[in-house]
Order: C-alpha cells, then structure tokens, then sequence
C-alpha cells in the first residue's frame, strides 16, 4: 500500500507538472483581462488535433507538427482574442462567459464535424524507468520539464522585459496603467498571443500522453481554472504550487479512494479555498 | 406590482385561451416541444430571479439533480410519491445551493467567485451521482418505475396533462417574477447588485437578501427539475445534473433578455425549437455542423444584442415601461 501510495504521489507530481503547464496561460488571460477563458481546453484540444493530422496523416517529423501546432495556437487566441473577447471586455461578465461557452461550442463540434467522435492517438511509445518502488513514465517526465522551463521563460519574460513589466502592471491596475501610457489594448492582445502559444505548448506535451477526442477539452479547462483560483489569479509562483498539490490531491486521492472521489476532493478544496482564502494560497488579498 | 396595462391585458387574455385550447389540436410531437418549451423556460424563469441581480449562479444543475433524483430515488426504492419527494427533493436543494449560497454571501464571494463556486457544487453532484453508481444508475441514468396513469404518483401517460402542469408551472414562476419584480426584496437586490458596500451601508441586509432569492429560486427550479423527470421518466445526470445543463439554463435567459419578463420563454422557444429543427431537417448526416452554427449564432447574439432579442426588441419598438425598474446592464456598467 505504501508502495501504491508513493507511486501515487510521484505520479500526482508529475501530473502537476502537466497542470502547471495547462493552468499559465489560463492564468495570465484570467489576470490581466478577468476573463474566463472557457474554450482554453478546447484550444489545447485544437493544438493536439493539428500535431495529430501533421505527424499522423502528413508524416511531418514530430518536433516540427508542435511547431506548427504551437504557431496555430496563437492565432487561434488572436483570433479569439479579435472576434469575441475584445467586442465584450465591457460587457456583462455572463455575456463574456456566454460568448466564451459559444466559441467552445463552435471548436468541439467543427472538432465532431471534421474528425468524428473517435479518439486519435499519436501512437509514440516511451520507456517507463523506476527508481527503487516508484516508477516514472517518461512520457509523464517530458511534460513536466517543458513546463518548468516554459515558467522559468515566463518568469524571465515578465520580470526582465518592458512588455512583461507592462503586463504585470495591468494585472495590478489596468487603468492606472493606461493613465502610465500603456497601451492595453495592444497588451491584451499580446496576453492572447501568450495564452495561445501556452496553449500550443502545452499541447505538444500532451500529445504523448493523451489520446484527443472532440470532447476532450472541457475538463482540463475547470481544472485549470481550479488552479488558478487556488494558486491566486495571475500569481503564476501560485499556480505552479496550487497545480502540484491538485495533482497530488487528485492522484492519491484516487488510489486511497475512488477516482471520482479523487476529483471530488479537488473540487471541495476549491470551495473552501475561494470561502476562506478567495485571495488564493500565496495570493496577496486586493481589495476592489 | 404594477399593473398590467390593457393591452397586455388582452394580449395575455388571448394567449392564454389560445393556449389552452391548443393541445387539444396538437400532434403529440407538437405537444411534446410545447412541454419541453414550458418547463425549460420556467426553470430559466427561475434562473432569473438571481441572474438578474448579478448573481451570476451556474449551480442550477446541482439544484436540479438534487430535486429530481432525491424524488426519482425516493419514489423506486421506497415508492414514496413523487408529490411528497418533490417537497423533499426541492428543500434538500435548496440547503444545499442556498446553504453554500449564504457562506458564499456571508463571505462577500460575488462575480467570477460566485459563477465558479455554484459551477463546483454542480461537478461535485454530477460526481456524487456517479460515486453511488449502484444506487442512482450512475452515468446510465435512472428509470423511473412504470404505473400507468397514476394521479397519486405524479404519473401520467396522456401529454395533454403534462401540458397543463408544465404551463401552470410556468405560469406560476412568471408570477412569482412579477411579485419579486414589486417587492422591497427586487428594490433591495437592485441596490445591492450595483454597490454592495453603499447598500449595506444603508442598512439593506445583503446575506438576508441575497440567500432569500437564492431560495426561491432554487425551489422553483427543483420544482421544474422534477416535472421534467416525471414527464420523462428517466433521468440521466448528463441533462439533469452536468455542467451543460447548467450554462444551457442562463444561455436561454440571456438569449431571450434575462432582465424581462417574456425574456427567458422567447429565449428557451428559439433555442428548443432551433434544435429540433436541425435534428429533424439534417438527423445525424450533420453532426456537429448545426452546433457549429449554433455557438456561431450565440457569439453574434451576445455581442449584437446583449440584452437579449426580447429585452432589445421592446425596446426598439418603444415599450419601455416594463423595463424601467429593472437592473439593466447600463446601470451595471456604470458601477465598473
């Protein structure tokens, strides 16, 4: 059972890193723009499906198709960006939601329309190495390193560059920092760009790990939204900590219990983190 | 309450009767829609009592998984009548939805929060029903027990009763609407829904205020949640408990206007009978294209018309007056 236990608990890390990974771009979007961005999953899922016709139906070299998926990413968050958010950033928070729920619906079912129903898998096999008990997929193992040098990048890029400065200071204030001459516009614009090549990335490291379907976007959304409000919104040190714990929670969780009850505890604890702790984990509490 | 004027009067008269004569000229397809139609925009009715004091809830699944499988539950294990159940059913919602509802308002937990808060309590009664698969069916859904035509078990096998009830149901939302729209609670929340601090700072209780509408709301929404299984027979968590179900409620209200009266109705009537129609017209040849459409169609409606057909038709042609004391989104803009 122990052995069990820490399989559990190193397989909830590196799913963490997965998260992690799922959870950034959501977080800057949620950050700067305070909007929800519910088609987020479905952008992972549009990502996946271009790695899947390039590598699969077209024979390009891997790397090169999570290129391109990464390429198609961003622009479908500028084009999400340009058709339905910008219209709406002063409208209604359910009309924004609503807006987002439309373009999910759109990508899920041209998604049905053109693939079918069936799930597609790249089919890539990696070796599983074990260290004493615990074995580690190394399929598992990718993704969580892409995603601690796609933070250490962003963390460069926000803290070390003028946009990135520009960036932080709308999370803070965005109309002091519009009275500070920045152009937020041009930078919501840029956070979409990021969100999307997040998106791209991080689909290029699901790629080996998980097998895409139309409807395969709609639960990584929530869970990283649930990272998100427990890490703090647009505290990414945050959501990289809330994203390990999830995995953690999620996977032992199951295997003490049942895998339903392992996603049930992630919710509770998200409820009780937005009634104690709205703020997030290392959140600092704002008042509006 | 104000009045109605008299041409609404009569307008409403006419319907009315009109509706009333209507099932009995009706193909059972026909009736079947109506029906569909009547509960739906009820329950979205409902929604509205919330939604449009910015109480934004996407919890309304959890409320109607819990209403109608704690009366589907009841009734096949212990084959107590879906009449009783649905009381039964509908309180325990309501201390579910409107019980984390007051921490959430107790707490100051408003907009984005509350939208996921009430989100989170539907995934974790979806999940729940699937935990305890062998007793509520699980993800296969439930079937209720057959007997007949049985007016003491809420069962009936002719539509046209079905049609009475769904429409008495959503006659009575309606008025419920009206009585809240009259009331010091719509004035309260009103006031609350644009600055909660100068609210409370004139003595309004915002947690007294806010948890009182959440439980109305939530009860007529189990309510509806049991009619609907009732008349279908089956429940199934992906209609009656899932995360769909829960953005299709407030989709429908926005669609229509969710800040009049008619809104939610002409909302859930365009959004029904649009998919029936593509279903009958292309079946499945089409799968997916008409959704396509739809979310396209959605995504214009909501940026072209935030106030939904309804709320910018009649204000197009003039018909302010049942708009006027109500919280439209200028007056929310304005506090942003």
């Amino acid at each position: 059972m122990i052995i069990l236990l820490l399989n559990a608990f190193a397989n909830g890390i590196l799913y963490g890193g997965v998260l992690a990974l799922l959870a950034f771009g959501m977080n800057l979007i949620f950050g700067v723009l305070n909007v929800i961005h519910l088609a987020y999953g479905q952008c992972v899922m549009v990502g996946l499906y271009v790695i899947y016709v390039l590598t699969v139906m077209l024979g390009i070299p891997l790397l090169l198709s999570c290129l391109i998926a990464i390429a198609v990413s961003s622009i479908l968050g500028v084009l999400i960006h340009l058709l339905t958010v910008r219209p709406l950033l002063k409208a209604q928070l359910l009309n924004q939601l609503i807006a987002l729920v439309g373009v999910m619906i759109v990508l899920e079912n041209l998604a049905l329309a053109i693939f079918g129903g069936d799930f597609l898998a790249i089919q890539l096999i990696f070796p599983v190495f074990s260290v004493g008990n615990v074995f580690i997929k190394i399929s598992m193992l990718i993704p969580f390193v892409c995603s601690i040098v796609t933070l250490a990048f962003l963390w460069l890029f926000l803290n070390k560059t003028y946009t990135g400065l520009a960036i932080r200071a709308v999370v803070q204030d965005t109309e002091t920092a519009s009275l500070m001459a920045i152009n937020t516009k041009r930078i919501y614009l840029i956070t979409f760009v990021i969100g999307g090549i997040l998106s791209g990335i991080a689909a290029a490291c699901l790629a080996p790990i998980y097998s895409v379907h139309p409807h395969f976007g709609s639960a990584f959304t929530l869970t990283a939204f649930v990272i998100v409000v427990v890490g703090g919104c647009g505290n990414l040190v945050g959501g990289f900590i809330a994203s390990f714990i999830i995995g953690i929670i999620s996977q032992v969780g199951g295997v003490i219990f049942t895998t339903e009850i392992g996603e049930l505890l992630v919710y509770v604890i998200l409820m009780l983190v937005i009634l104690f702790r709205p703020q997030g984990l290392l959140g600092v509490r704002v008042k509006a | 309450m104000k009045p109605l004027s008299k041409k609404e009067k009569t307008i409403i008269i006419l319907l009315l009767a009109m509706i009333t004569v209507l099932p009995f000229f009706l193909s059972s397809y026909l009736k079947h829609i109506l029906i569909l139609i009547f509960i739906w925009s009820a329950i979205s009715t409902a929604w509205t009592f919330m939604g449009r004091f910015g109480m934004l809830s996407l919890g309304h699944g959890a409320v109607m998984g819990i209403g109608s499988f704690t009366t589907a539950l009841l009734f096949n294990y212990y084959g107590l009548s879906p009449w009783i159940g649905m009381i039964i059913g509908a309180l325990m919602a309501v201390i579910f939805f409107a019980g984390i509802g007051y921490f959430c308002f107790r707490f100051q937990v408003v907009s984005h929060y509350f939208a996921v808060i009430s989100l989170v309590q539907t995934i974790v009664v979806f999940l729940v029903i699937i935990i305890f698969r062998n007793f509520t069916g699980g993800a296969l859904g439930i079937t209720l027990n057959r007997l007949g035509t049985s007016p003491l078990f809420f069962q009936f096998e002719n539509k046209n009763y079905f049609y009475f009830i769904g429409l008495g149901y959503l006659l009575l939302t309606m008025y419920i609407w009206r009585k809240i729209d009259g009331s010091r609670l719509q004035r309260a929340l009103t006031a609350i829904g644009d600055d909660e601090a100068a609210a409370s700072s004139v003595g309004i209780s915002i947690v007294k205020y806010k948890t009182i509408v959440a439980v109305i709301s939530s009860f007529m929404t189990a309510v509806g949640a049991v009619i609907y299984s009732q008349y279908m027979m089956f429940l199934h968590p992906d209609v009656i408990a899932s995360t769909d179900a829960s953005l299709n409620i407030p989709f429908k209200a926005v669609l229509g206007g969710m800040y009049s009266l008619f809104g939610p109705f002409i909302g859930t009537s365009l959004v029904i009978g649009l998919e029936e129609y593509f279903r009958v017209l292309y079946g499945s040849s089409f799968i997916g294209w008409s959704m396509v459409g739809y979310g396209i169609a959605l995504v214009i409606i909501i940026i072209f018309l935030p106030k939904g057909l309804y709320g910018t038709l009649s204000e197009k042609l003039g018909s302010k007056k049942s708009l006027k004391n109500i919280l439209t989104p200028e007056k929310i803009e304005s506090r942003t």
